[in-house]
């Protein structure tokens, strides 16, 4: 399984640079807890993005750095969202958005490095994720308001009749945040990096047809060209609406059933 | 390519949720296929009410104006 031999024939394949590759092989207990890319580039995002925030800010300048300011202009911009989401209260929960906002962002990025693996498109991490901030929100929830928390089910102001089948309808709507949360990063992840293999893999394959190949593989390089561009617009954005969506669910679990 | 995918994911996850509880319930009570058909029925539901709530066509219940919170929201 060390896929030493599948490097050379990764060629055009799309799919290949999903693989999972067992770097340390490690077994507990039947259980395999190997060591793999998935997450050394998990570590790497946690180095990075750490090591990123504590030598920008070390000089703790009273005029920013560049890179000062772009840790600051971080910090605000979670912290805004959160404000305006969830209230004042709601600040109680900014390591935790912090942490997942450059967690995924960095992922993000880091996976837009050629050769790189992309940690978040695999569902199985960002489903993870996305199971933290929902058990955050139950969990919290019921300690703040205890069974006050299930009003978040019941919207004020339906006829009694009805109250059942909505009560059902949110229920299975609430259950089916984390699926939506995660699904939404992990597909655009996926999708994206699929895309941009199957365009460059135009660009190959058709430089092999001599020189009118060459003259027709512009199309798709201009068009992998256009994608990159995209796909980092992509990789902030879907950090963002990540962010965005926990905060609006702290909220809930903040201010169940107004 | 995002909005489509947000929406797509939003009404896919409900129905995904409706037809696991539906089945959840038929494997624990053996009531087969009843569960599965009324909960797929409310996971329809449930995937709607997704979608319209995040196109902002259906007020997010926590995006209502709220009493004693200091924060005002527009």
């Amino acid at each position: 399984m060390n896929g030493r031999e599948g490097v050379k024939v990764a060629g055009t394949d799309p799919i290949h640079q999903f693989q999972i590759r067992s770097l340390v092989d490690l077994h507990v207990g039947g259980l395999d807890v190997s060591f793999t890319n998935s997450s050394l580039f998990m570590v790497a995002t946690v180095a990075i993005a750490g090591a990123f925030l504590y030598y920008s800010t070390a000089t703790r300048g009273l005029i920013p750095s560049r890179m000062q300011s772009v840790s600051e202009m971080s910090y605000e911009f979670v912290a805004n969202l959160l404000r305006d989401a969830a209230g004042k209260e709601g600040m109680r929960f900014f390591p935790l958005v912090f942490s997942l906002f450059m967690f995924i962002l960095v992922a993000n990025l880091l996976g837009m490095v050629p050769y790189f693996f992309t940690v978040t498109s695999h569902i199985i991490v960002t489903f993870a994720l996305a199971l933290l901030v929902i058990g955050t929100v139950v969990i919290y929830g019921m300690m703040k308001h205890g069974l006050g928390f299930l009003k978040l089910f019941v919207p004020h102001g339906i006829p009694a009749a009805l109250v059942p089948l909505v009560v059902l309808i949110e229920v299975i709507s609430f259950l089916s945040r984390p699926i939506s949360l995660s699904v939404r990063l992990f597909a655009n992840m996926l999708a994206g990096h699929i895309t941009l293999k199957v365009f460059a893999g135009f660009v190959t394959s058709l430089s092999a047809f001599g020189a009118i190949g060459v003259a027709g593989a512009i199309l798709p390089l201009a068009m992998t060209v256009a994608l990159t561009g995209l796909e980092f617009l992509v990789a902030f954005l879907q950090a963002y609406v990540f962010a965005v969506l926990t905060c609006m669910y702290l909220n809930d679990a903040l201010h169940p059933g107004h | 390519m995002g909005y489509a995918l947000r929406l797509s994911s939003e009404f896919i996850a409900g129905i995904v949720v409706g037809v696991a509880i539906g089945w959840v319930i038929d494997e624990a009570a053996g009531t087969s296929p009843w569960g599965l058909i009324i909960f797929l029925m409310l996971g329809f539901g449930a995937g709607v009410l997704n979608i319209l709530r995040s196109a902002g066509m259906v007020a997010e219940q926590s995006l209502k104006p709220r009493k004693g919170d200091g924060s005002a929201k527009d």
